[in-house]
């Protein structure tokens, strides 16, 4: 318990908390900027960390890692872009309330949801680390197949009142994710003899291509600015206001959070999804879901940052990567030096603690900034799109660019903006493509070794039936709930999802 | 007599350049790029890091050493951008690992570089270590002999770096169910502890750090080591499990005389690609002499380096880092190995993994 608080004094030490200052300044920029995440501020952050000295590391690195689901709001709900690829759902009910003029209420909930997200995720990696051990063990790879699962079974929910166009695009992006090296066998699938499709299309370029691409050009034929009222109308206070009376949600929303963070397997860019369609599902009045309700910004929001406390668990105990940035993460622990596995809470139980410490103090330092900021760059959805546009068309190809260096990138982000333009004039949902290209990988690396290992008994396993039962209880709520809605509203809102 | 004054300072000159000199090779204000076709943060992004500093230290003229991870294919796209681009001016070196070398090796043909051709520069040996559940009542590699059931062992794919394991449990006669699909070594141990799959090995930084735990409170039993290479290129004890048989005496053990036959050549040589030098530096085809001096005698000085036998220690497993004619020699056991135990092993993998390289 002392240590606990010790390790808060190293972390206040003026030397580490420069670093943990630095690692939030760089988190908010990679935030801000729309298609980068924290694979890439990982990447860039890696050779600098050689040699320093391991608590001020921490302190940069989670410092960063931390902050980026706050601020990857920004583009989000102001733009209609994803931040980053744990910000998807977000888009959802933020931009259209950024189109209302509201977006600084918008933000205000946003970063308010973060911040008590964040915080929770920090507490749960406090208390959970002694037992944390055997929970992980416990979802081996059957039960990690039923989660992917789970994760797919939402696709019905995001899909409004027609879940068939909703499973056709889901099927499409489990196709578009098998694309590349095949996750069992020595085999290439669909490459076309291209060196670029070896490793499959990556996953920064599906989500700027289906979701950022058709705001541009849409935006661009209407010609105005993003904000449809001339001047912003409720401020971020409002929206602080708005989240502190949806607790509840935030609570919810961040358990499953810090779940999906948890068991590794599931990956960051899916735990925004779970929690925007868990919100949907259980609730009565859902009409205006995708029209603006704050609750679809503070779900996914509260979600994606107690993510980032979760993932630091199998990272820390196993050596797993809960995400694609811990698996960064991990390196930047190989060049300090330290070794994670079950070694790492007997031996550098006091890093742990500052992996603590730093992820509370940046989250409450980068809300407090991203807050601050919120207003003059809300000013940002009154400017006429065609100023605008230019900029972002630039910053998502550099976004998409540095996903692998090479042309395909940009050829890829061409097709994919393409396919999202065409799926949104259709009304098909984008967001069940980008839940089965995300989930691809998962379900049927575990399917196969599940099958593989135990035969077809996998289903039988205790674990299994018990995630079966509660993807059959989460489907049937949405379904049940669907059914009470009056007719008219239906269509309303599934036009709104696509 | 002025003809002949001409003739001898062009002469002397001529010495001068003729002789491959290590002194005369300078880098200053210069950046060498070091390939990594690897991820950053990866093992050998790590192993990379760990060196760089020293190679910019020991390099004549002290140039930046940056690397340049290009991932990918597997290893194979940095590998052929290698191939294809590097000048042979010193600037670009390569660094490659098993997952480069094998594929090579199999005759892959996406495969555009080739080892053969390069000067190599230093290599980085790693050691392997294989261990099994303690349920089977088996308590060292003499009791394998009467295990009749299957094991399970997680691996990554056919042809990726588990051709070890997977030839040396043949070998060794275990009924061993390879589940594929793991994404490495890490989920193979956490799939090992949960009890998912019941035989496994890791490299040796890993097995020291978390099996030897788990061997501590009776979770895992250790059973052998692949080995190591010795400076004269005899298989030998790893140093770090000095205890543990190395595979060809598990086999003597089990069965009473040595391995042979074209198993047990083809497993040594993807062995040595795989572990005994696992991760290489190169240089490009045709470059000078000189600059080749220049790079060994920078990795020779870094080798000597306390800080960093103090790191290699720490991270790498402290083994003794091959260098120049060192580590030439040891990969030459992989590139000499003969066509037919190449094709004995793609023959293996088609027959018992339905696996092709295309």
């Amino acid at each position: 318990m002392e240590l606990f608080f010790n390790t808060l004094g190293v972390v206040l030490a003026p030397s580490h908390f420069i670093m943990l200052i630095a690692g939030v300044l760089m988190g908010l920029a990679i935030g801000i900027l729309p298609g980068l995440g924290g694979i890439t501020g990982m990447t860039i952050l890696l050779p600098v960390i050689y040699g320093m000295d391991v608590h001020s590391a921490f302190a940069l690195l989670i410092g960063m890692v931390a902050v980026i689901p706050t601020s990857d709001t920004f583009p989000s709900v102001m733009m209609g872009i994803p931040g980053s690829s744990a910000s998807q759902a977000t888009i959802m009910d933020g931009y259209p309330l950024a189109k209302k003029g509201e977006a600084a209420r918008a933000l205000g909930a946003a970063f308010t949801a973060s911040l008590i997200g964040g915080l929770f995720g920090a507490t749960v990696l406090s208390v959970i680390i002694p037992i944390a051990r055997p929970i992980v063990l416990l979802f081996a790879s059957p039960e990690l197949f039923m989660l992917a699962f789970l994760g797919i079974s939402f696709v019905g929910v995001l899909s409004g009142q027609k879940p068939i166009r909703g499973f056709l695009a889901a099927g499409i992006g489990l196709m578009l994710g098998a694309l590349g090296d095949a996750p069992a066998v020595p085999e290439y699938r669909y490459t076309f003899g291209l060196d670029y499709l070896m490793d499959g299309v990556p996953l920064v370029i599906v989500g700027l291509g289906l979701f950022a691409v058709p705001e541009i050009i849409d935006l661009l034929i209407k010609g105005r600015s993003i904000s449809k009222v001339a001047t912003l109308g409720k401020g971020w206070l409002d929206g602080v206001k708005d989240a502190l009376k949806h607790k509840f949600i935030i609570l919810r929303c961040s358990t499953i959070g810090v779940i999906v963070g948890f068991l590794p397997g599931l990956g960051g860019s899916v735990v925004d999804w779970i929690a925007y369609g868990h919100i949907i599902q259980t609730t009565k009045d859902r009409e205006n879901f995708g029209r603006g309700d704050i609750r679809g910004v503070i779900a996914p929001e509260s979600a994606n940052n107690a993510k980032e406390g979760g993932a630091l668990i199998p990272t820390f105990l196993f050596g797993i990567p809960g995400s694609g940035s811990m698996a960064v993460f991990l390196g930047g622990l190989l060049i300090l030096g330290i070794q994670p596995g079950p070694a790492m809470v007997t031996e550098n139980v006091d890093l742990i603690y500052t992996a603590i410490w730093s992820l509370a103090l940046a989250n409450v330092f980068g809300a407090g900034l991203s807050i601050l900021l919120a207003k003059p760059i809300t000013r940002l959805t009154i400017i006429p799109f065609s100023y605008m546009a230019p900029f972002l068309v630039l910053i998502i190809t550099f976004a998409s660019y540095q996903a692998s260096r090479s042309w395909g990138d940009l050829v890829a982000l061409l097709i994919m903006g393409f396919l999202g333009w065409i799926m949104k004039q259709y009304g098909w949902p984008r967001p069940a493509a980008l839940i089965g290209f995300v989930l691809s990988d998962s379900l049927e690396t575990y399917l196969f070794i599940s099958v593989q290992r135990y035969g077809f008994g996998w289903m039988a396993r205790p674990g299994v039936i018990a995630l079966a039962f509660i993807i059959l209880i989460s489907v049937g709520m949405g379904i049940f709930y669907q059914k009470r809605k009056p007719s008219g509203a239906h269509k309303k809102h599934e036009k709104n999802l696509s | 007599m002025k003809k002949l004054q001409c003739v001898l300072v062009l002469l002397i000159a001529l010495a001068f350049i003729a002789v491959p000199n290590a002194f005369s090779v300078d880098f200053s204000g210069k950046t060498i790029e070091w390939i990594i076709p690897f991820d950053v943060g990866g093992g050998s992004d790590v192993w990379a890091r760990l060196y760089a500093p020293f190679l910019h230290k020991y390099l004549p003229g002290t140039p930046i050493v940056a690397i340049k991870n290009m991932p990918g294919g597997g290893s194979i796209i940095g590998g052929n951008h290698f191939a294809s681009r590097a000048k042979p001016d010193g600037l670009t070196i390569f660094g490659s690992s098993g997952s480069t070398t094998f594929p090579y090796l199999l005759d892959n043909p996406r495969v555009k570089y080739d080892f053969a051709k390069y000067p190599i520069v230093f290599a980085t040996p790693v050691g392997g270590m294989a261990y099994i559940r303690p349920e089977f009542g088996v308590k060292s590699v003499a009791d394998l002999k009467g295990l009749k059931k299957q094991l399970a062992y997680a691996s990554q794919g056919a042809t990726s770096l588990d051709i070890v394991p997977l030839l040396a449990f043949d070998i060794l006669g275990l009924n061993v169910k390879a589940v594929f699909g793991y994404k490495g070594r890490g989920p193979g141990r956490v799939a090992f502890e949960q009890g998912e799959v019941t035989i496994d090995y890791q490299t040796s930084p890993a097995y020291i750090k978390n099996v030897r735990p788990l061997v501590k409170q009776g979770q895992a039993v250790p059973l052998l080591s692949w080995g190591m290479i010795d400076k004269d290129g005899n298989m030998v004890r790893d140093p770090e499990e000095p205890d543990l048989p190395n595979l060809a005496e598990a086999y003597e053990i089990m069965y009473g005389k040595k391995p042979q036959g074209p198993a047990w050549n083809a497993w040594k040589a993807f062995f040595i690609a795989g572990f005994a030098v696992q991760k290489a530096v190169w240089l490009p085809e045709n470059t000078p002499d000189e600059i080749v001096a220049a790079h060994s005698k920078a990795a020779e000085k870094t080798v000597a380096d306390p800080e960093f036998q103090k790191v290699a220690a720490a991270e790498l497993g402290g083994y003794t880092q091959l260098v120049g004619p060192a580590a030439r020699k040891a990969f030459n056991q992989v590139l000499q190995v003969p066509k037919k135990d190449r094709e004995w092993l793609i023959n293996w993998l088609k027959t018992k993994y339905d696996v092709t390289i295309k």
